[in-house]
């Protein structure tokens, strides 16, 4: 518990000392205006709130896969990796600790969407099932820091940690129905997106924005969190195999 | 048990599409709890590989090695807890952060608990000098500021054991003092301090033993005077006043190496046992009285045995 606090406090001081890290609550609004504009202009003021869950769900995977997923990349070429390898905490609580840290700043993008909605177009997030919206939101975080981990995991085999980010955002974005609902997507793509748990995230999220009862809620939820779990329990796998590797291969350091 | 075994550790790495390097070959060493103890070599003589093996970030190709009787392989997570590493340079740290949020933050992954944390950190940072920059960015600090930082980072865990690889590197001639003096303090503390460097003056003036070590081959493990005595028969004889002819002779004699001038008069230098009080019964018997004996400095071991190679590493 005391290495995912220390990971915790290291990441809020990284935050805190780097407001760069934050750029995502700079961009969230402008993606929210963008969607917003699209369904109006479209005349689907219906989907206006998925209009504005899409942004949320962006601004969350943003942080998740550039931020959490360079965290070991990083430390690597700070000199830092292998001093932390060689203290007694393990490294994968720390890392989810840091990638917890930031998941729950994540979240205030939610508000700041919310916001920007309410006072740019006097559209608001219809809390239809407030408690549904809440549970899937924070399974939703989990689930994405446990897919960080992985990807932290993965980014520090590459040279160039950031190309591969980059190249990841978007087919999670299609895949995961951040904006475009699945069932809109080509029907020989669906059945890979429901390995995806931004799929079903993405869908529930919407569900729990209607009026109409929300079906099979809680099974998927439990897959969002499965999916999560499975992810976060392939990363914690392939972060040992990678740093034993490395400790080989004599690569823990840049230099 | 000791501090630190070593057995016939051997390392290889692989470079991509390039021939295999060996950085350790068959190195085994042992150091007894409270020593501190010199590694000394040039670059490229596998010290921070070593250090590494015994840290637990490197695995060796083979062999083995225990601290404090745990094995870095098998019981890295044993090992751990014991050990605080400092290494020279200005990479592994957060430069963002303060150098007291460094600290806290290792101090952290030591599992120390909060109060320890607080304490422990502000006992470092005074002890290494730091106070007064312990709250700004590390980032602003100088080279050798961010060393004591190391220092400091090494000691939160209040290790048993230490491994310093180049931990004066970045220091002006006052901090490097300074750390000396601080060394001596951690040796009177009963830790166990294995120092990786390649500056002669600082093995010999803090370590009980030294291992010499070039190119992954150890080539002697002694304390500074005793390897001085090793090569002894490479002893000088410094002389003045002495005339040409009987230079001829002594540098005829079985086991002389070399008859040269020096900055004053002229430096006979032996290269077999015995040979020095054959050169100085006839400097004596010639009427020379100005003669001086001198052992070679831990420096000029080093240079015997390892040779003066210049930069080549």
């Amino acid at each position: 518990m005391r290495a995912f606090r220390a990971g915790v406090w290291l990441e809020l001081q990284i935050i805190r000392s780097s407001p760069d890290t934050l750029i995502p609550f700079f961009t969230a609004p402008l993606f929210t205006i963008i969607f917003l504009m699209i369904v109006r202009n479209g005349g689907r003021h219906d989907l206006q709130p998925d209009a504005l869950m899409a942004p949320v769900l962006m601004t969350l995977w943003w942080f998740a896969l550039f931020h959490g997923g360079n965290l070991v990349t990083g430390d690597r070429w700070q000199g830092v990796l292998e001093w932390i390898l060689a203290a007694p905490s393990s490294l994968a609580t720390v890392i989810l600790g840091r990638i917890a840290s930031i998941m729950t700043i994540g979240l205030v993008g939610f508000f700041e969407v919310w916001a920007v909605g309410r006072l740019m177009f006097g559209v608001s997030i219809p809390f239809e099932h407030p408690l549904a919206l809440a549970l899937t939101l924070l399974v939703t975080v989990f689930a994405m820091a446990g897919t960080a981990v992985a990807f932290a995991a993965l980014f520090v085999l590459t040279r160039n940690s950031y190309t591969f980010a980059n190249s990841s955002s978007f087919p999670f974005y299609v895949l995961g129905g951040v904006f475009v609902p699945i069932a809109l997507l080509p029907g020989w793509i669906q059945p890979v997106t429901k390995g995806v748990f931004m799929s079903w995230s993405s869908d529930l999220l919407r569900s729990s924005l209607k009026p109409a009862p929300i079906d099979n809620e809680w099974g998927r939820l439990g897959m969002v969190l499965l999916l999560g779990t499975l992810s976060f329990l392939l990363g914690r796998i392939v972060l040992f195999y990678v740093l034993r590797r490395m400790r080989t291969t004599g690569e823990l350091a840049t230099a | 048990m000791s501090a630190v075994e070593v057995h016939e550790i051997r390392r290889v790495f692989t470079p991509r599409k390039r021939e295999p390097v060996t950085a350790l070959e068959s190195v085994s060493l042992t150091i007894p709890i409270g020593e501190v103890h010199g590694l000394l070599g040039p670059n490229g003589a596998g010290k921070t590989t070593l250090v590494k093996i015994l840290s637990t970030v490197l695995l060796p190709t083979g062999g083995s090695a225990r601290v404090l009787g745990h094995d870095v392989v098998d019981e890295a997570a044993a090992v751990r807890p014991q050990i605080g590493i400092v290494f020279g340079g200005e990479r592994g740290l957060y430069w963002r952060l303060t150098g007291r949020q460094n600290l806290e933050y290792w101090g952290a992954l030591y599992k120390l608990s909060r109060s320890e944390i607080k304490h422990r950190s502000a006992q470092l940072i005074e002890r290494v000098g730091l106070s007064e920059r312990a709250d700004e960015r590390v980032e602003t600090y100088s080279r050798g500021m961010k060393q004591r930082l190391h220092l400091a980072r090494g000691l939160i865990g209040d290790a048993k054991v230490l491994f310093l690889d180049e931990p004066t590197t970045g220091m002006d001639p006052l901090a490097a003092r300074e750390f000396r003096a601080l060394i001596g303090e951690l040796r009177g503390e009963g830790r166990t301090i294995l120092l990786a460097t390649h500056d002669m003056a600082e093995a010999e003036a803090l370590c009980d033993r030294v291992t010499l070590i070039d190119r992954g081959v150890i080539l002697a493990t002694e304390s500074p005077r005793t390897l001085g005595r090793v090569i002894s028969r490479f002893q000088r004889i410094d002389v003045e006043g002495a005339d040409d002819g009987l230079l001829a002779r002594i540098a005829a004699l079985p086991g002389v190496s070399s008859v040269a001038p020096a900055d004053v008069g002229v430096r006979i230098e032996v290269a077999e046992e015995g040979v020095t009080s054959d050169v100085l019964k006839l400097l004596v018997d010639s009427g020379v009285t100005s003669v001086r004996t001198s052992l070679p400095s831990l420096e000029e071991v080093y240079v015997q045995l390892i040779g003066d190679r210049g930069l080549q590493v």
